[in-house]
């Protein structure tokens, strides 16, 4: 059925989800292909579309701090952090430097854990099982400290608004320590396998190049930008909390291929466990808490960028003076970057395609906020709740 | 240019432990910090209902017996909850605290999820006057 | 008393039940192995016979557009391929069971059968990961196909024979053949990881671009059978490299240290490559592959002139 019907535009489309196993989460792409080589890609998103900003518009702000936790899985700390530092500077209240350098930890414990997911993601999706195995027995390791020091291995709700919950403890600073000697000792060898390994190489080095022009013309963020020699790094750029005292140096690199893009990521998280040691040395005294953080926040508006793994999130949140935001506004980094998949793909083998898609670090789930309804005809409409419904029951009623 | 970067890792791991921890029949000890259930202390309880306003997942019901006499029940419902740990910063008297024992929690009925704390002649007051969830356990 | 034996060795041993139950150990051994090089526990023993099992007693769905005699004929084909390729190769040090002038190529051509089923059954599913898997397994056969034969036609050169008797019998009166042919015995090796669709050479069933490839529309007994018969291949193969290159499989112990040993090298291997592009596997094996195996040959066919 599907094959003749796309016979007959001349076209053999190969679709890759929305359910897939290169694909983790829901998204869906089709590849024109020709034999194996890919003429054109279109994507699709939205089908975990969860109305979380309109649901933050109903909770107070400290239940926010938990609902924008959720918005990502894996960088669940870096929601929570952009989201408290935005209300924070609405309430026009200053956090105590020892809570944001315990934020910046965490962030960076969690910049860790995320890319070496990422990593062995990648490397599944080459069809390196090994490296894929290695890796996350590794980033076992870093999962498991931010367990003991957070309480939780996902979402570790570290922040409250004013400060964080915890503090580390001399014996965290010890197990983070050694954590980190031997996640560099590793990190070391994976940047050799990814550079030196032959047929690892076959599959990344020259596939996918962005250069320096593409990646400003398709606005893409995070390492997949640095990868192209774009430098933009929030955190260098417009360093805020804790990167004031501990500056980081930007990782950049020029090749633009999917081998620069496991480079600078690996690089990176060189410069992650450089910072870490430093904040534990030279901890700041003080409170981990304001004494009281007002529940009504005077209104006004704020933007607040942080720098995640994948790139700049984004946050716009607006207050009237009441118990709950009126707005609030997230762009991730996803979003910005899966143009450039598209602009990638045309012209590269369907093998590369999973390579090319992870090559971004894709989170879809974070970057599916809005939702707009095309009929047939293609043209966009707004649906009432009613009319949503109604179509649901029509729906069914006729199949049954 | 080379080739089987991996080998050291792989043949290395013939002689290591192997890195799976085989969950049910092994366990690591969880982290102190762990946030499992919670427990609630209703003898230092004020009842302002600040932890019940604050949690994201609406878990949390604080039920007045009596206000002057500081005579509270919790209905916690631990199906909701997300183990935030918000409800434990909101408490401006400590109430509550989370255990790093029992985080074991899945079960097979809603049942098991639907608990209540208090003082025990609380609960049973609780229990008549509300009609709380038949399985009550006391704390 | 013929017909019984005859029934025998086509149902026990070494056909049947023998091969495709010996298949399955093999490939939990396999598995095992594999697991345990990237420091994981790996399955318990009987994790393929449960899984076939399994496949065995479940539902089997035809999917709409196919031809359904083919759908399910092709499983059987295929495992019926590698059983009687069994009956020629002398399983677990044994004699084989039949012989005659010229059986190594029949052999040979009984293994190739299940590649061919598989990329009939791709194509005759009107899917599109099937689709682009049939092709890429058709593709790849005939990337890899000339060279392995050629490179287990160097032993038989050696013995001037083509029947696998004689060339077994010959290989275990002389030195072991990969150490006078070593460039054969690579690629005698590389080109049976070819043959299974292993890493690096999966691209046919690469999971993370096109599901399951060839046999996405298979459940149930005919993805089991094909299971079977990919197990079945998985020992055949093995036991014609140790045959031919590794001192012959004189006596059951024998041949269980030598497959076994032959098979953990193939597992480390497996778990040291990246997975190939299809392009990239028929360019490596047009452009070496066949290059290396002429060289053998071309040396084999010096040192018997002189
Ligand atoms: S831990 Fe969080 S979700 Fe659970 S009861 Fe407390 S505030 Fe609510
Ligand atoms: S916040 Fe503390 S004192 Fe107030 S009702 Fe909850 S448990 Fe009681």
């Amino acid at each position: 059925m599907m094959l003749e019907m796309t016979q007959k535009e001349e076209k053999f489309i190969i679709p890759i989800g929305p359910q897939h196993p290169a694909l983790k989460e829901p998204g869906h792409f089709e590849f024109a292909v020709d034999g194996e080589l890919v003429t054109d890609a279109t994507v699709r998103l939205g089908y975990v579309h969860r109305g979380i900003e309109k649901g933050a518009e109903a909770r107070n702000w400290n239940q926010n701090l938990y609902l924008v936790e959720r918005i990502c899985g894996i960088c669940s700390h870096i929601h929570a952090f952009t989201y408290a530092r935005g209300v924070e500077r609405l309430a026009e209240v200053e956090v105590p430097p020892r809570a944001q350098a315990i934020r910046v930890l965490v962030a960076e414990l969690e910049r860790i854990h995320s890319h070496m997911l990422w990593f062995g993601v990648a490397a599944h999706e080459a069809g390196f099982d090994t490296l894929f195995m290695f890796s996350w027995r590794d980033r076992e390791t870093i999962m498991d400290i931010l367990e003991g020091l957070t309480g939780n291995r996902v979402n570790y709700s570290a922040n409250v608004l004013g400060g964080v919950k915890f503090d580390v403890t001399d014996e965290h600073r010890k197990t983070i320590l050694e954590a980190v000697d031997f996640m560099e000792k590793r990190t070391k060898h994976y940047l050799n396998v990814v550079t030196t390994d032959a047929m690892f190489l076959q599959r990344t080095r020259g596939i996918g190049v962005a250069n320096l022009q593409q990646a400003h013309r398709l606005g893409i963020l995070g390492p997949t930008a640095r990868a192209s020699g774009v430098k933009r790094d929030v955190r260098v750029d417009a360093p805020y909390s804790a990167y004031k005292q501990f500056p980081i140096k930007m990782v950049v690199e020029t090749a633009g291929d999917l081998e620069a893009r496991f480079v600078v990521r690996l690089k990176e998280l060189f410069e992650s466990y450089r910072l870490i040691r430093e904040i534990l040395n030279n901890m700041p005294e003080g409170d981990l808490q304001v004494k009281r953080f007002p529940r009504r926040i005077k209104p006004g508006e704020v933007i607040s960028r942080v720098e995640a793994p994948r790139g700049e999130v984004f946050y716009y949140i607006r207050s009237n003076g009441g118990e709950m935001p009126e707005r609030l506004k997230v762009r991730t980094p996803t979003m910005m970057n899966m143009a450039s998949v598209l602009a990638m793909a045309v012209g590269h083998q369907l093998a590369d395609m999973p390579m090319l898609l992870v090559g971004i670090d894709p989170c879809f789930s974070c970057n599916d906020r809005g939702v707009a309804i095309c009929n047939s005809k293609g043209d966009h409409d707004q649906w009432t709740w009613e009319r949503l419904r109604q179509h649901g029951i029509d729906f069914y009623a006729e199949k049954v | 240019m080379k080739i089987a970067t991996m080998f050291s890792d792989v043949v290395g791991s013939f002689w290591k432990k192997p890195a799976t921890v085989q969950y049910p029949f092994e366990r690591v000890e969880a982290p102190t910090r762990l946030r499992g259930k919670l427990e609630w202390d209703p003898e230092k309880c004020t009842g302002c209902s600040l932890c019940s306003k604050d949690c994201p997942a609406d878990a949390i019901e604080i039920i007045t017996i009596d206000k002057k006499a500081k005579r509270f029940v919790m209905q916690y419902h631990m199906d909701r909850c997300t183990y935030c740990a918000q409800c434990i910063e909101s408490c401006r008297f400590s109430c509550i605290e989370m255990s790093d024992e029992q985080w074991e929690l899945a079960a097979t009925s809603k049942v098991p999820f639907e608990v209540s704390y208090g003082r025990e002649e609380d609960l049973a007051e609780a229990l008549a006057k509300f009609a709380l969830a038949d399985t009550v356990e006391t704390e | 008393m013929e017909a019984i034996g005859n029934i025998v060795s086509l149902l026990f041993f070494p056909g049947g039940l023998f091969v495709i139950f010996a298949g399955l150990m093999y490939e939990w051994l396999d598995h095992k192995i594999i697991a345990r090089s990237q420091n994981r526990i790996g399955p318990r023993w009987f994790q393929p016979i449960a899984d076939a099992i399994k496949l065995l007693t479940k539902e089997e769905i035809v999917p709409d557009g196919v031809n359904p005699v083919l759908f399910a004929i092709l499983p059987l084909i295929a495992l019926a391929g590698a059983l009687t390729a069994a009956l020629y190769v002398p399983m677990a040090g044994l004699k084989p069971a039949y012989s005659f002038a010229g059986d190594l190529i029949v052999t040979v051509y009984m293994l190739s059968l299940l590649t061919l089923s598989i990329g009939l059954a791709g194509a005759n599913a009107k899917e599109r990961f099937s689709l682009v898997g049939s092709t890429r397994a058709l593709t790849q056969l005939f990337a890899y196909e000339a060279p392995f034969l050629l490179a287990l036609l160097g032993p038989a050169i050696a013995a001037g024979s083509w029947q696998i008797s004689e060339i077994v019998a010959y290989t275990e009166t002389h030195t072991w053949m990969m150490i006078l042919q070593p460039i054969g015995f690579v690629v005698a090796l590389i080109g049976l990881m070819g043959k299974l669709e292993l890493p690096p050479f999966d691209s046919p069933e690469a999971e993370t671009e096109i599901v399951a490839g060839a046999l996405t529309e298979y459940s149930g007994r005919g993805l089991a059978i094909f299971h079977l018969g990919k197990g079945a291949e998985l020992i055949i193969g093995l036991t014609l490299i140790t045959a031919f290159y590794m001192g012959g499989v004189s006596n059951p112990v024998w041949f269980l240290v030598k497959t076994v040993g032959l098979l953990a090298v193939l597992a480390a291997l497996q778990s040291l490559m990246t997975r190939l592009r299809i392009d990239q596997t028929v360019g490596m094996w047009w452009r070496y592959g066949a290059l290396l195996v002429l060289l053998q040959w071309l040396i084999i066919v010096v040192v018997q002139l002189v």
